[in-house]
């Protein structure tokens, strides 16, 4: 099972989850992704997109400070 | 790039009643908690633009085929990808620009029908915020301007007094505004004019702030000969230092005091008990020498059934004397327990927003972030009065 990391930091939608749906579906099944985002809408926007996914299954989400102190929203998916 | 629309061709079209249909691709929460509204229903679709990348053709088939079709997302990247997507499949769209953040940010002034010999000495604007329900004012005057709780978009006010030929003198708020960032401040750093706002107990102002006493006179347009007087009142209660202007007796400025059919909320600072009992004596004392014909202009409505025919949010002292509910209240125990049990929590960003309203420092991103949504300032949204 691999872990991959996806930075989108300073993309504003739809490109964080065009990026996402693309890393998703190259993954194999109980692979799993973590996806770095600066865009607080993409809080609702990953758990909106999970619900109705294919290959994508949202595991948890959480934020932290980067080094600068920006908010960080972070989206950790599996992939069905 | 796809084709686009802007927000002053498209608002105007709604609010007509043009039969366009709206196509919101934001996810589920935004769209249910802030809407773009126009004086007539507007028709909307909402399928979401993630739905759009995980299944383009199921999406696409939910759109319909033979309609005027505009697309709205949050800040319009994603209502572009959409627009681009229903291009490739035969059907046209556009965008509107800059999403809901423009519509947040989208302002557009109404002149007050004056009567004539008011006409003859002054204009006094309506500048309608219409995506959160804020309002503001400019008062010109023999080529002198004095604006009146301006949002933060300094720019669009300097051209307006510009294109009315005149000089902005002096800028005004009514209070410590907690829903929305004041252009005030800026305003004044920009143009070199006197800034006044009162904070009032409690609350630490970090902004340079002209003085002025409870019932002193402003006097603007002098040097023309033509002039108006704008009177101070101090109205305390939905903030501890909220003050109304009463613009050449008859124009009455409340803020936050009092709106068009309910009152200002006096729970946001935590002492809904205390506030609420001033803002019951600001309203049954303080502008109890106010006579019937005074118009009310507030910083705030609810709904598109507060504008009037003449697109004014506005209102008759007597007639809401008699209509709004919070005013038929006999004693400052009912008036409390009234508010007290109509108030929902404040939106999470108020604090921050009071915060930077008193001098704080914050990006533009963190600030449009904050502000998004419409007003909740009033005890109660109620619908039109009749």
């Amino acid at each position: 099972m691999a872990l991959k990391q996806l930075d989108v930091r300073g993309a504003k939608c739809p490109i964080p989850i065009v990026k996402a749906k693309k890393e998703m579906d190259a993954l194999a099944p109980g692979d799993q992704l973590e996806v770095i985002a600066t865009d607080p809408g993409s809080m609702p926007d990953f758990v909106g997109w999970a619900k109705t996914a294919k290959h994508a299954l949202l595991k948890g989400q959480r934020t932290e400070k980067d080094e600068t102190g920006r908010e960080l929203y972070i989206h950790l998916l599996e992939r069905k | 790039m796809a084709a686009a629309l802007e927000l002053g061709e498209l608002l105007p079209r709604l609010d007509r009643g043009e039969k366009l249909l709206l196509l919101d691709v934001r996810n589920q929460d935004e769209f249910e908690s802030w809407k773009l509204e126009a004086r007539r229903p507007v028709e909307t679709l909402h399928v979401p633009y993630f739905d759009f990348i995980e299944d383009a053709d199921a999406a696409l088939a939910r759109v319909p085929r033979g309609r005027e079709l505009v697309v709205l997302c949050a800040k319009g990247g994603s209502s572009d990808m959409v627009v681009d997507l229903l291009g490739e499949a035969g059907v046209p769209a556009r965008n509107v620009t800059g999403g809901m953040l423009a519509y947040g940010a989208y302002l557009e002034a109404v002149a007050l029908p004056l009567v004539a010999a008011e006409a003859a000495r002054f204009s006094l604007f309506q500048v309608n915020r219409r995506g959160k329900g804020c309002l503001s004012y400019v008062i010109v005057s023999g080529g002198e301007a004095v604006v009146v709780d301006p949002s933060r978009h300094a720019s669009w006010y300097e051209d307006f007094a510009a294109r009315h030929g005149a000089r902005i003198v002096q800028v005004l708020d009514t209070h410590i505004h907690a829903d929305h960032v004041s252009g005030g401040p800026e305003l004044s750093r920009r143009l070199g004019v006197p800034y006044f706002v009162c904070a009032g107990t409690g609350f630490e102002l970090r902004q340079p702030v002209a003085p002025f006493s409870d019932r002193q006179r402003i006097r603007v347009g002098g040097d023309r000969g033509v002039s108006i007087e704008v009177r101070v009142i101090r109205t305390p209660g939905h903030t501890p230092g909220s003050t109304s202007f009463l613009v050449d007796g008859r124009y009455l400025l409340t803020g936050d005091t009092l709106f068009v059919s309910s009152v200002g909320r006096p729970d946001l600072g935590g002492h809904v008990e205390e506030w609420g009992r001033e803002l019951f004596v600001s309203l049954r004392e303080r502008l109890a020498d106010l006579p019937d014909e005074a118009l009310v202009l507030p910083a705030h409505y609810a709904g598109s059934g507060e504008i009037s025919a003449e697109g004014v949010v506005w209102g008759r002292l007597g007639a809401l004397r008699a209509s709004v509910a919070e005013l038929q209240l006999e004693t400052p125990d009912a008036f409390v327990d009234a508010v007290r049990g109509a108030v929902k929590d404040p939106p999470a960003a108020y604090a921050r927003i009071i915060d930077v309203n008193l001098g704080a420092e914050a990006s533009d991103e963190q600030i449009s972030e904050w502000e998004l949504g419409k007003n909740q300032c009033a005890v109660s949204a109620r619908p039109a009065r009749a």
